[in-house]
């Protein structure tokens, strides 16, 4: 297994740098100029020239790549064009924020829809089936952006249960995260259920299923030690793909609710033309991709001894 | 999950401010990210908002009187002006100290002397520090191009006390004098401006690159806590030497403004500015009572209010509870024509058609809710020399009229006349909707418009090149003179400068030279009129509208009165704290 990890980080090295390759040239060729954004429209060319040169755009392009590169293996990235502050800095103040909004629902979304999608499996075709997923397909049809206008307005505004937005430090904050912490688990809910039912359907119709009601296995030790033991492949690759989002954050969520994650500074990037910001984190992303398809395949062999990693 | 989250929620429920009569002050219309609290490094409103209430300037913009007039801040006195006109000499506030802080000896702050104040022009000239906003002072002061230059070539090797800027000169600690290249009314504006705060050494020095996030200045309130993404804090400076003026403008009396007068500023304890990029939860917040002042946007206009011919107002329970303001804004909206194209740049009739086909007034009652004032010249109304003070001949929207000139323009009907192409900097809803309005305004003349929705950048290449035949434009007053308006066709401004259209007619030049050097009043104004019948014979520009700000405050504010060169007047605020513990729920 060892020798299989090395070849797995060894092949992450090319993948790295493909992405930066592409980062790179969507940058220079359908991005902002962010010197004329920060600049505006009547900046003299003067200026333009003195803020190219302290943000090193009048370098050739092959020297501003191999500085990224340099970037990439030190894991400086600078400080971004917006606001000056360390890439470090702004990483280490916006990422708890995301992880504190994505990752508890996440969690207990996954516990839930997993308990959900095994639910509705094993009563396939019963009223709860048929209720579920009309309620479901209704769910799935609502944009995001309506769920948090609605439950902003309804349970902060109306009802007063939360606070309507805002955010504070350590274990003060929790409060303002609540809220979207049932929004993103509603919002997760249709999809995901819907997801994990086919994945334990499929299962649930198997040979092994129908011999080992046969040999009298009890349904809940059935779902439990068999069908959801068999379904873990999807499920794990479904899950670890999940993981890199949760970084992210949620750009929508971050907005409404003043919450001062990573998303939100990546949307802001992206328009404002803040590259070392989008370099920053498009890398560190790219390499957290990387991590988990690595890890996913570790799993796999884990969950399911027919897997073996050569 | 449900249940759980909502006990936790309850344990922590949100208190009013108030009640322990700390007058704290929460500001609802912060919707974007300072880049920079170093004065000399920011050219943006966000930072600006900021920076004003950190830091003060040598001149300010008094709060309660209209046209905006200048009033020392930093200074004794207004700046005595030498007989040749080319002298300002100026005396510094006694007693004005620094907020206390660990880059002074002790943690204490000293007091401010006139090396600060040249310290600070020297920081504000050199190229390596401010790349963006120079351009407020350039030309105006003898050598200061020169040390701006030698800061260019010397990198950072510069050395502040081996370099002087020839026309800034220390007579004492407290006093100093500024001479300029030419006789300029308008030299003294830039003094005002957050660019030119003035800022201490030992700061700059102690802090280096994180003096950008952490403001030592003089002003009414200390940075507590800076959260770019977050919460910011200010909290009060009680050593502040400005006391709230006496005099305002006419019904500021009535209407409970002067009620402070000469009281110590500031009178608030605390302001809290959150970020708040989206408006709905904005809006939302301070329906509960947890903000103080929010804007309106267009959605929330016209759900909760209205305007008629007596101004703008609330609807039903919205106006029991809160208070709505309105105050024109210095800025102008308008379009351009490219006077090099072919088509359009030729072709005077064709343009004069296409400004009598714009309905301005139906656009600002329609897409504006009202919010906006139709121009008649380029200067937007609450400065002098504006459509307030003089009649313009401008085009008022009449479509029989642009049928006759696009017939005088050689195409009856709009036949044989190719699609004009219109160029804009962004491809929003708000934009679009804007193109669509204007395409059914000349669609009734038989012109047909055709939009290019590009990036900023992608729009600023296309128009510095000379690329295109119309573009949509706004300008916003660096400082609120007429002079700021009418530049934009001033031929030397021409491409890549404001002039965009490079419009160039030496008629008009001459009377922007003579103007310039001009003080407000009638004979000022009569060359304004006669530039104004300049540009509505060759229409270079179509002006649009000029914006007017709307919003809503509690009614527990007092001294609240919207001013367009101070974005967050916070020393003047003041609180009814009673009301403000009880909110209204």
């Amino acid at each position: 297994m060892l020798s299989y990890i090395i070849r797995r980080v060894l092949y992450m090295i090319p993948v790295l740098l493909g992405v930066a390759l592409l980062v790179f040239m969507l940058f220079n060729t359908v991005g902002e100029d962010p010197v004329r954004v920060a600049l505006g429209q009547h900046a003299t060319a003067e200026s333009i020239a003195d803020l190219r040169a302290k943000w090193g755009l009048d370098k050739p392009l092959p020297i501003q790549f191999l500085e990224f590169l340099r970037q990439i293996v030190t894991f400086d990235y600078g400080r971004s064009f917006n606001s000056n502050e360390k890439l470090s800095d702004m990483f280490a103040a916006g990422a708890p924020v995301s992880l504190m909004l994505t990752v508890p629902p996440f969690v207990f979304g996954l516990i839930l829809n997993v308990s959900l999608g095994l639910l509705i499996a094993y009563f396939r075709g019963s009223w709860l089936d048929r209720i579920s997923t009309l309620l479901f397909i209704m769910a799935m049809s609502v944009s995001y952006l309506v769920y948090i206008i609605f439950c902003q307005y309804l349970f902060a505004y109306r009802l007063g249960w939360y606070p309507i937005l805002g955010w504070e430090p350590g274990f003060a904050g929790l409060r303002y995260v609540l809220l979207p912490w049932l929004i993103i688990m509603l919002v997760t809910v249709g999809p995901d259920v819907r997801l994990y039912r086919t994945l334990f359907l499929d299962e649930t119709s198997a040979d092994y299923v129908r011999t080992a009601r046969a040999k009298g296995v009890g349904e809940l030790r059935m779902l439990f030690s068999h069908v959801l033991k068999n379904a873990m492949i999807p499920l794990v690759t479904y899950t670890m793909v999940s993981v890199p989002a949760l970084i992210l954050g949620a750009f929508l969520m971050e907005r409404y609710f003043g919450l001062p994650g990573i998303g939100d500074l990546m949307i802001t990037a992206v328009s404002s033309g803040d590259f070392p910001v989008l370099k920053g984190l498009t890398m560190v992303l790219a390499l957290i991709y990387s991590g988990m398809a690595l890890l996913t395949d570790i799993v796999y062999a884990w969950v399911d001894p027919r897997v073996s990693l050569r | 999950m449900l249940a759980c989250s909502l006990s936790w929620a309850a344990a922590c429920g949100t208190n009013q401010p108030g009640g322990d009569g700390r007058k704290v002050f929460r500001y609802g219309a912060r919707t974007g990210s300072a880049k920079s609290l170093d004065p000399v490094k920011q050219f943006d409103a966000a930072s600006a908002e900021l920076i004003q209430n950190v830091y003060d300037t040598l001149l300010e913009y008094h709060y309660l009187k209209r046209p905006y007039e200048l009033t020392p801040s930093l200074l004794s006195k207004m700046p005595e002006l030498s007989a040749d006109g080319l002298t300002y000499r100026f005396e510094l506030r006694a007693g004005v100290r620094f907020a206390d802080d660990p880059c002074f000896p002790g943690g204490k702050g000293r007091v401010l002397t006139s090396d600060d104040v040249i310290y600070s022009f020297k920081r504000f000239a050199d190229a390596n520090t401010n790349e963006q906003s120079y351009v407020l002072w350039q030309g105006a002061v003898v050598g200061m191009d020169e040390f701006r230059e030698q800061t260019r070539k010397l990198g950072k090797a510069v050395r502040y006390d081996r370099l002087e800027i020839a026309g800034v000169r220390k007579l004492d600690a407290q006093r100093f004098t500024i001479r300029l290249n030419h006789p300029n009314p308008l030299a003294l504006l830039p003094l005002a401006a957050s660019q030119l705060a003035i800022h201490p050494r030992e700061a700059v020095e102690h802090y280096r690159e994180e003096f950008e996030r952490h403001p030592v200045g003089t002003g009414a309130f200390r940075m507590k806590v800076y959260s770019r993404r977050g919460v910011v804090i200010l909290t009060k400076n009680p050593d502040y030497f400005g006391v709230y003026p006496s005099e305002g403008a006419p019904g500021d009396a009535q209407r409970g403004l002067l009620a402070s007068a000469g009281k110590r500023l500031p009178l608030l304890d605390e302001v809290h500015m959150p970020l708040l990029e989206e408006t709905q939860p904005a809006i939302l917040q301070f329906l509960v009572g947890q903000l103080e002042w929010v804007a309106m946007d267009r959605d929330n206009f016209l759900k909760m209010a209205y305007r008629d011919e007596r101004g703008f107002h609330l609807k039903g329970d919205f106006a029991r509870k809160f208070t709505i303001y309105s105050e024109p804004m210095l800025s102008m909206e308008y379009f351009f024509f490219n006077m090099d194209d072919p088509l359009v740049g030729k072709n005077r009739a064709l343009r004069q058609a296409i400004a009598y086909a714009f309905d301005n007034a139906g656009f600002i009652s329609e897409m504006k809710n009202g919010r906006g004032a139709v121009l008649r010249s380029p200067v937007p109304l609450p400065i002098a020399g504006s459509q307030s003070d003089v009649e313009y001949d401008w085009y008022d929207h009449d479509l029989e009229l642009a049928k006759r000139k696009l017939v005088e323009a050689g195409y009856p009907g709009g036949k044989g006349l190719p699609p004009i192409t219109i160029e804009y900097r962004a491809s929003n809803t708000s934009v679009r909707q804007e193109f669509e309005y204007r395409r059914a305004n000349l669609a009734k003349l038989g012109v047909k418009l055709v939009p290019n929705f590009q990036t900023f950048s992608a729009f600023l290449d296309r128009v510095d090149r000379g690329n295109f035949q119309m573009m949509s434009g706004g300008w916003q007053a660096d400082y609120p003179d007429a002079e700021n308006f009418y530049q934009l066709l001033y031929s030397k401004n021409k491409r890549p400068g404001p002039n965009a259209g490079n419009y160039n007619d030496r008629e008009y030049d001459a009377l922007f030279e003579q103007m310039k050097a001009m003080p407000n009043g009638p004979e000022r104004y009569a060359l304004f009129a006669k530039m104004v019948s300049l540009l509505e014979r060759d229409v270079p520009m179509v002006f649009t509208y000029s914006p007017i700000a709307v919003g809503m405050n509690q009614r527990w504010i007092k001294n609240f009165k919207r001013n367009m060169m101070i974005d967050t007047p916070f020393k003047y605020f003041d609180l009814d704290t009673a009301k403000q513990s009880k909110g209204f729920y």
